[in-house]
């Protein structure tokens, strides 16, 4: 998608994320005052719609953007699930964080400047020791890869999803890996001018988008609840964004990213919403005989509004999703990175595996007594409706800029 | 038979099967993948509008397990056009671009050897009815042929490496075994059936594995003997229509006997007296025995059956049936003359030696009387199937057992409590042991 439009279309999705999340939250919360509470995410998405328009925007954002996340989980403390999660994502970021501190510190011990574009200048000079600056670049590093959620650090996607609040976890996660790659973007800038650290910072990257790829895949078909599953797909999001960054962005100015980070925030902000939601309704241990549940049997449409979303996170074909998947690994063959190709095929079968195999418990088998009495309630079925209308619209867009 | 939003789940079932397996010729293969995906969600859709969907949905299952193999071999496929990689080195492992065209050639001969039976994980679905009510016992036959379909198609994708084609040789020549074994030990007239469709269809890709004749006569030598048992089983469903007066039972033996033989012909032939040292007496003799066995039991069981109707139904001399199996007979001489026009020529003798295993089955089969020991030697076909599925099924849930055992520890670092720390910590730990090899 050209890259203005795929920006603008940024402001739009995260404004249909967030009518389907105060759908959600009319719904279900009980609190009398409801819209105090969904005024938290407004920021979030702000910072969002910062991080993703001017990716130069300060490492502070990097740092905020987890602070207001925890905050935000942290606001129901008698929720345990909900608590557990704040806590082990403050835990994980908290030290992901602190771990690339030290690192780009390191860094500008090492260099004697605290820019990051004249590091590379001086240690292109050969004035560095090469154990200091690969361990303190790998260090800085560290952040972005666990803020993008990829594996070996999924499992808070997962847990979040599976802990918070339905309407809070798809923009806090979108937002956290937003931040990932805004992170990865703004610490390797101008790195091309440093052959080495380029070569080194490629190959660090590439590993760690390859294994995250292939345990993200593993990970999928171990898992049964849907959350998790769910939650396990956004993390392969977090993989292909780093795959795309590692295969063809890096070293570039982060204002370079605004065009794929906004085609990809627009997606993963409404696919989540969906997806996040659907898999509250679907049963987490199915035998093949068994019923479909209530969603399916009563409001067919909804359902598979639902599982739209859920097909595109997966990358099914016709869904934008797809053509993300298609774009990382196009990235990935043109910098001749066979293996994360590789990766890319294993973890797009994998969760195109998983997708279909989530629909077709969803449909279970034909039922012919009537559907149960009690219906979903017409505002989740909205919020179904409203992200699936979003994603109809990128790929509508889409098939427009191109024709 | 209950009605679906898109209309009776029959039709829509019908219409995807036959949208796929047309799919699952076309030359791209992404286009197979999805051609086999739609059989797999017909087969979803019938069954779980089936009388017992709890038994047909797990019984069918598997049919994603091809689609998704053809799928990683299409991505491949696609990753190496858009690395515009034109190299054809299969066994450099080390390049990436050939470790992805060893990827696909795998990926394209595990979804069409799993089709065609021809893989430990389910060998016995052609004993078993499909799951669309009106065409229980048909259903099944289609699923060989689309794994023949897929392998004729992407011939070259796969034929170019000698370690994939000698393992692909070695597992046909087991299916047609066992495809024969089980033909012979069955006694209802329909399960036979799809049993001798499989080895036919084994024995086709044999024909594609070795390269031996033209690609369209191979096809059209597949055509004839695959068409031929699949009309057969139709005409079951429809009165045993192909087995009425000994005039149509007759043809329809003979062109039966006349398809398969000239199938097996070639590759028994290059078998046999390939030139240069390159024929195989143990691979003539694997071969040359189920086609014996198959040629008995086509010889021996499809027989006219009584007449029961006091007052026939008027109707044409010559009828549809007659028309097809005279067609089909036809077929297997013009693929034959297509191949010698192709340079495939063979003396005299060799005709001979060809024409043995199938003279033999039809002595052996000959209608009459129960031959002494024919129920013996059907008991240990059927032991000796089961023995042999048995041990492999062990093999294979060995194997499985072993690998969800040694997996048992990542599973528990997943738990979804606070020891996922445990995880963040390796994560941290193999990113710091990445270091020094990096550096």
């Amino acid at each position: 998608m050209s890259g203005p439009i795929g920006a603008a279309l940024v402001p739009l999705a995260v404004l249909a994320a967030l009518a389907a999340a105060a759908l959600v939250l009319l719904e279900h919360d009980e609190r009398p005052t409801r819209f105090e509470t969904l005024l938290p995410l407004a920021p979030l998405a702000v910072l969002g719609g910062l991080l993703v328009f001017s990716p130069r925007a300060s490492a502070g954002v990097g740092v905020l953007t987890p602070a207001l996340v925890v905050a935000l989980l942290a606001r129901w403390r008698r929720d345990a699930l909900q608590t557990e999660c704040a806590l082990k994502l403050l835990w994980t970021s908290g030290v992901a964080v602190a771990i690339s501190w030290a690192g780009v510190q390191l860094l500008a011990l090492a260099t004697a400047t605290p820019v990051t574009g004249e590091r590379w200048t001086v240690l292109a000079l050969g004035l560095g020791s090469r154990l200091l600056w690969s361990d303190a670049l790998a260090l800085a590093l560290v952040a972005g890869v666990v803020l993008l959620g990829t594996a070996p650090f999924h499992f808070w996607v997962a847990d979040l999803f599976h802990g918070a609040r339905a309407w809070v976890a798809p923009m806090a996660v979108a937002t956290l890996q937003a931040a990932g790659l805004v992170w990865l973007a703004r610490e390797t800038a101008g790195i091309a001018a440093f052959e080495d650290g380029h070569r080194f910072a490629s190959d660090a990257l590439s590993i760690a988008a390859g294994t995250s790829l292939v345990a993200g895949a593993l990970t999928l078909l171990w898992q049964k609840r849907p959350e998790r599953r769910v939650g396990t797909l956004a993390s392969l999001q977090g993989a292909l964004a780093l795959t795309w960054f590692a295969s063809g962005s890096l070293g570039e100015e982060p204002a370079s990213l605004a065009p794929f980070l906004g085609t990809w925030s627009a997606h993963a902000v409404l696919a989540l919403s969906g997806a996040g939601l659907l898999a509250r309704h679907l049963p987490v241990t199915a035998r093949p005989s068994d019923p479909p549940p209530v969603l399916f049997r009563r409001h067919p449409v909804a359902g598979v509004s639902g599982l739209y979303a859920l097909a595109s996170l997966a990358g099914v074909p016709g869904t934008p999703g797809a053509f993300l998947w298609l774009e990382a690994g196009r990235e990935a063959a043109a910098a001749n990175h066979g293996w994360l190709v590789l990766g890319v095929a294993i973890a797009w079968l994998a969760a195109t595996g998983v997708a279909v195999q989530l629909a077709r418990e969803a449909f279970g088998v034909a039922v012919r007594t009537p559907p149960p009495a009690s219906a979903v309630p017409v505002r989740l079925r909205a919020a179904l409706g409203v992200s699936g209308a979003g994603l109809l619209a990128l790929v509508a867009a889409r098939v427009v800029l191109r024709g | 038979m209950a009605r679906a939003p898109l209309g009776d789940v029959r039709v829509l079932g019908a219409l995807l099967c036959a949208g796929g397996f047309a799919l699952a010729w076309a030359p791209r293969l992404w286009q197979s993948a999805l051609g086999l995906e739609c059989v797999a969600t017909a087969f979803w859709v019938w069954a779980r509008h089936s009388e017992r969907p709890g038994e047909q949905l797990p019984r069918w299952a598997w049919l994603r397990r091809p689609a998704s193999a053809l799928w990683l071999a299409a991505a491949c496929s696609i990753a190496l056009e858009l690395g515009g990689s034109r190299s054809s080195a299969l066994s450099s492992v080390s390049n990436p671009f050939g470790t992805l065209r060893w990827l696909q050639s795998v990926g394209l001969l595990w979804a069409a050897l799993e089709l065609l039976a021809a893989l430990p994980l389910v060998r016995s679905f052609a004993d078993l009815p499909g799951p669309l009510d009106l065409a229980r016992p048909w259903i099944p036959s289609a699923l060989p042929a689309a794994g023949f379909a897929v392998l004729w198609r992407h011939a070259d994708a796969w034929t170019s490496s000698p370690v994939m084609r000698e393992i692909a040789i070695a597992l046909l020549v087991v299916t047609a075994w066992l495809g024969s074994l089980r033909a012979f030990s069955r006694r209802p007239w329909e399960p036979t059936l799809r049993w001798l469709i499989v080895t036919d269809c084994a024995i086709a890709a044999l024909l594609v594995a070795l390269r031996l004749v033209h690609p369209l006569a191979s096809l059209l030598l597949w055509l004839a003997a695959w068409g031929g048992k699949a009309f057969l089983l139709a005409s079951e469903l429809s009165g045993r229509g192909s087995r009425r007066g000994p005039l149509l039972s007759r043809t329809w033996r003979i062109s039966s006997l006349v398809t398969s033989t000239a199938l097996a012909w070639p590759a028994l032939l290059t078998f046999a007296l390939a030139p240069g040292g390159g024929a195989r007496w143990t691979h003539f003799v694997a071969t040359a025995v189920p086609v014996a066995i198959a040629a008995s039991v086509t010889t021996r069981r499809l027989v006219e059956v009584p007449e029961r109707r006091q007052v026939m139904r008027p109707q044409s001399a010559v009828s549809l049936t007659h028309v097809t199996a005279i067609v089909l007979l036809a077929l297997a001489p013009l693929a034959l003359g297509i191949a010698w026009w192709g340079g495939f020529e063979a003396s005299l003798q060799a005709v001979a030696i060809g024409v043995v295993p199938t003279t033999l089955g039809v002595l052996l089969g000959r209608p009459g009387p129960e031959m002494p020991g024919l129920r013996r030697a059907r008991e240990t076909a059927r032991g000796l199937y089961r023995f042999f599925v048995d041990r492999e099924q062990w093999l294979v849930a060995l194997l499985w057992r072993t690998l969800r055992g040694l997996s048992a520890p990542l599973r528990d670092l997943h738990a979804g409590d606070a020891q996922e720390y445990l995880l963040f910590l390796i994560g941290v730990a193999v990113f710091a042991l990445l270091l020094p090899v990096l550096q």
